[in-house]
């Protein structure tokens, strides 16, 4: 029913900017390393911070037999949605996290974290993802974490937009989750085993 | 001042003015023209076409730049909008904005609006009951508000007319308290709502839990296929405006099969100011509108008017409708004229787990949205310390249960691998309010708004008897659902305004007596002949069904009173 699917995609980008799934985001007017490659209105993102933003995306879902975040742009699809969809008290954690965690990659590894290796990243991120699990269960601090620490807030918004820019991506929707515009039948009784997976919406 | 000489009159007159687009409007030009009456069909907000004026409609959950989220900056500057369920991405272009149209809160009212051509017709819920005399004899029994000039038999056949042609998917359950109707297919319920609904018939007599009644078009007929409708493909995107027209709205319907006949003129960007009544004549002659982009001041006349403007700008219209015969708002020497509005009371949910039926779940999508469970309190004499009573929805789904932990690809896996969950089981309140004469609307005496109307103030909030009948609501639902099995049963009272609940009525009731009503029991204000207000102005009593249906029977049956008239008085 939509008509965008059948322009041939990589002249789509080509001519519109970046684009994540049906999203054209703006490039900003003046690019350098140290600027962000999208328009932003409220963040501020160096090109590096960009870079590691990234590299935390691709950790947290990362490319295997079928497309990670750098391959969909989820990094810039994170960016976006602090941008707008966040108020200035979230985006100040989320800008102050992002040194966090190159403060703590430091710490754990000795090296910033887009010098870390595969597993030295994703054993950082597990570590933070694993603290701020617990802090929620047990409604306190654990293991002498401060989870109220921008590294916290930034990692929770992180992995919360990651995730929701790859589950409601085209790939995703297309070829994991098949999302159905147009279901045309409502089956009241349905057999489980005929569900193998569960459809979205 | 009007600039009465940039048309002639003659280019500015009608047989009837249609303030309003909405369901009730929808409904009012189509039954209009249809008699062959030329009419003018006003409408404050812009044009919105049938098909081509649904910019989201077809778009997939990645194609909205925020996939369906509302941004910050637009959540804060609208903060009364944004609590609505419906004000989403995808339908945000169908809503009326706080500061586009400022009014006062006197009391914590969410006026949630729609100013387009169709109105909310292309955003409501789509749930469609018929009244029945418990209903319609509610306040005389109960001794609050007037008396309904009406009863069920006088309705019934408007019912089935314009269920007829709406579409209206149904059961016939046979049930005294929810009369049935002129039905398309019900769609079914699913396995565990099936089960709630044989429980609850077997332990609680008198208690039923049906498949809610909806305007879908589960099997359309001939005459919904000549509107250029087509079944519903159960997408349950409708707040978007549907492609196949597979539920009833203005744009799908009643107004293009209005301007079919070629007797309607549509005009969007109209703001109507007021109605303009003729001392010397005793009737209204037409109405004064602000063309919205050119701000022009614009009179049309006709022999009769509809205010079709949703309950409370419909007030808002009469009330600034002054002139010597009616200082105080046309067709108001009552004064009730903006009392005793009324609303339904949403505030009640509850939620729990079931886990029976393990082996079943549903495919696709209920348009219906489950089941619905028809007043049961005080139906047939005072049982409570409460007045009336609430309905309420009743549905199940499968939730899918997904491992977020860590991160890296056990995460990629797990999202990608859903687990088929538990059987959720969800219920929320519609309670019937007391209209009181202290819930009300008025002008205030000197802010106007960008169109020289002045500001409404609204001063609408909860009473006793909306506490007791939460608590009620949630002790008996708990119970029916304790019984039944479910587990981990939570009740939350949102406590959230009147308003958001988005059937506010009243204001210009129907009754029989002038003196403490505003029209008479054909819509037609009594002091006032050639004026029919027909939307949820007129609303007596809000009892507990959705009111839409009931606005277009009103309607449907007030056209018909009036053309008779006009053909009687030409004789």
């Amino acid at each position: 029913m939509t008509e965008n699917r059948t322009i041939d995609r990589r002249t789509l980008l080509k001519n519109l900017g970046l684009v994540i799934g049906g999203t054209i985001l703006l490039p900003s007017c003046l690019r350098s390393d140290d600027t962000a490659s999208i328009r932003l209105k409220h963040l501020t993102i160096s090109g590096s911070q960009e870079k590691l933003l990234a590299e935390v995306a691709e950790t947290i879902i990362p490319k295997t037999n079928t497309p990670g975040a750098k391959d969909l742009s989820l990094h810039l699809f994170v960016m976006k949605m602090v941008d707008d969809c966040y108020g200035t008290a979230d985006q100040k954690s989320f800008e102050n996290g992002i040194s966090l965690l190159d403060a703590e990659a430091e710490k754990t590894h000795d090296k910033p974290f887009v010098q870390c290796s595969k597993s030295q990243r994703e054993a950082l991120l597990n570590s933070i993802d694993t603290k701020l699990q617990l802090s929620k269960q047990n409604k306190t601090e654990t293991a002498g974490a401060d989870t109220r620490n921008d590294l916290f807030a930034f990692f929770e918004i992180m992995k919360g937009n990651t995730v929701l820019g790859y589950t409601n991506s085209k790939y995703f929707m297309t070829k994991q989750v098949v999302y159905e515009l147009i279901p045309g039948r409502y089956n009241a009784h349905f057999s489980v085993t005929n569900k193998s997976v569960v459809k979205n919406g | 001042m009007a600039n009465l000489n940039t048309r002639s009159v003659s280019q500015r007159s009608f047989d009837a003015i249609v303030v309003g687009s909405g369901i009730s409007g929808g409904w009012a030009a189509k039954e209009l023209t249809e008699k062959g009456l030329n009419t003018l069909m006003l409408e404050r907000g812009r044009d919105v076409r049938h098909l081509v004026d649904y910019p989201t409609t077809n778009k997939y959950p990645w194609e909205f730049e925020h996939r369906g989220q509302v941004p910050y900056d637009v959540q804060q500057a609208n903060p009364v909008v944004s609590r609505c369920y419906a004000f989403r991405e995808d339908a945000m272009h169908f809503f009326v904005k706080d500061q586009e149209h400022p009014y006062i809160q006197e009391k914590p009212f969410d006026w949630i609006r729609g100013y387009q051509v169709g109105g909310k017709s292309l955003l409501w819920a789509r749930q469609t009951q018929r009244w029945s005399d418990f209903d319609f004899e509610g306040p005389a029994r109960d001794g609050f508000s007037v008396d309904w000039p009406i009863r069920y038999k006088d309705l019934a056949p408007w019912y089935s007319y314009v269920e007829k042609f709406a579409g209206i998917s149904g059961n016939r359950d046979g049930l005294v308290n929810l009369p049935d109707g002129d039905f398309l297919p019900g769609f079914p319920l699913n396995d565990v709502e099936s089960y709630f609904s044989k429980f609850v018939n077997k332990k609680y007599p008198g208690r039923n839990v049906i498949s809610a009644r909806c305007a879908h078009l589960s099997e359309p007929k001939d005459i919904h296929l000549q509107q250029g409708r087509a079944q519903c493909q159960q997408r349950v995107l409708c707040q978007r405006g549907c492609p196949f027209g597979g539920y009833f709205s203005s744009n799908a319907s009643t107004i293009p099969w209005a301007l079919k006949t070629g007797k309607l003129t549509l005009r969007p960007h109209s703001v109507v100011q007021e109605i303009i009544y003729d001392d010397k004549q005793n009737k209204a002659t037409g109405v004064r509108i602000v063309d919205t982009e050119t701000k022009e001041v614009i009179e049309y006349y006709a022999k009769i008017i509809f205010v079709n403007a949703a309950a409370i700008n419909s007030n808002l219209i009469l009330l600034n409708s002054k002139s010597a015969r009616f200082p105080n708002g046309l067709g108001n020497d009552s004064g009730v004229l903006g009392k005793y509005v009324a609303f339904h009371n949403y505030r009640a949910r509850i939620s729990a787990e079931y886990d029976g039926f393990m082996d079943w779940t549903t495919d696709g999508r209920n348009p219906a949205g489950g089941g619905y469970i028809p007043r049961f309190r005080n139906l047939y004499k005072q049982e409570t310390d409460f007045l009336r009573g609430y309905a309420a929805g009743f549905s199940a789904h499968r939730a899918s249960e997904v491992d977020y932990k860590g991160v890296g690809e056990s995460l990629k896996n797990n999202l990608a691998n859903r687990k088929i969950g538990n059987w959720r089981v969800g219920s929320h309140m519609m309670g019937e309010t007391i209209p009181k004469e202290t819930n009300n609307v008025s002008l205030d005496a000197g802010k106007k708004d960008a169109w020289g109307v002045p500001l409404l103030k609204i001063n609408i909030g909860y009473d006793e008897n909306d506490e007791k009948m939460v608590k009620d609501y949630i002790e008996q639902m708990t119970d029916m659902f304790t019984s039944a099995g479910f587990k981990n049963i939570q009740a939350n009272d949102s406590k959230q305004s009147p308003g958001l609940d988005i059937h506010e009525m009243g204001g210009a009731r129907m009754g029989n007596d002038p003196k403490t009503s505003i029209l008479n029991k054909w819509n037609q204000v009594h002091e006032c002949k050639n004026v029919f207000v027909t939307d949820g102005a007129c609303m007596t009593s809000t009892s507990t069904q959705n009111p839409s249906l009931t606005y277009m029977a009103l309607t449907a049956r007030a056209v018909n009173y009036a053309v008779e008239e006009m053909k009687k008085l030409n004789s």
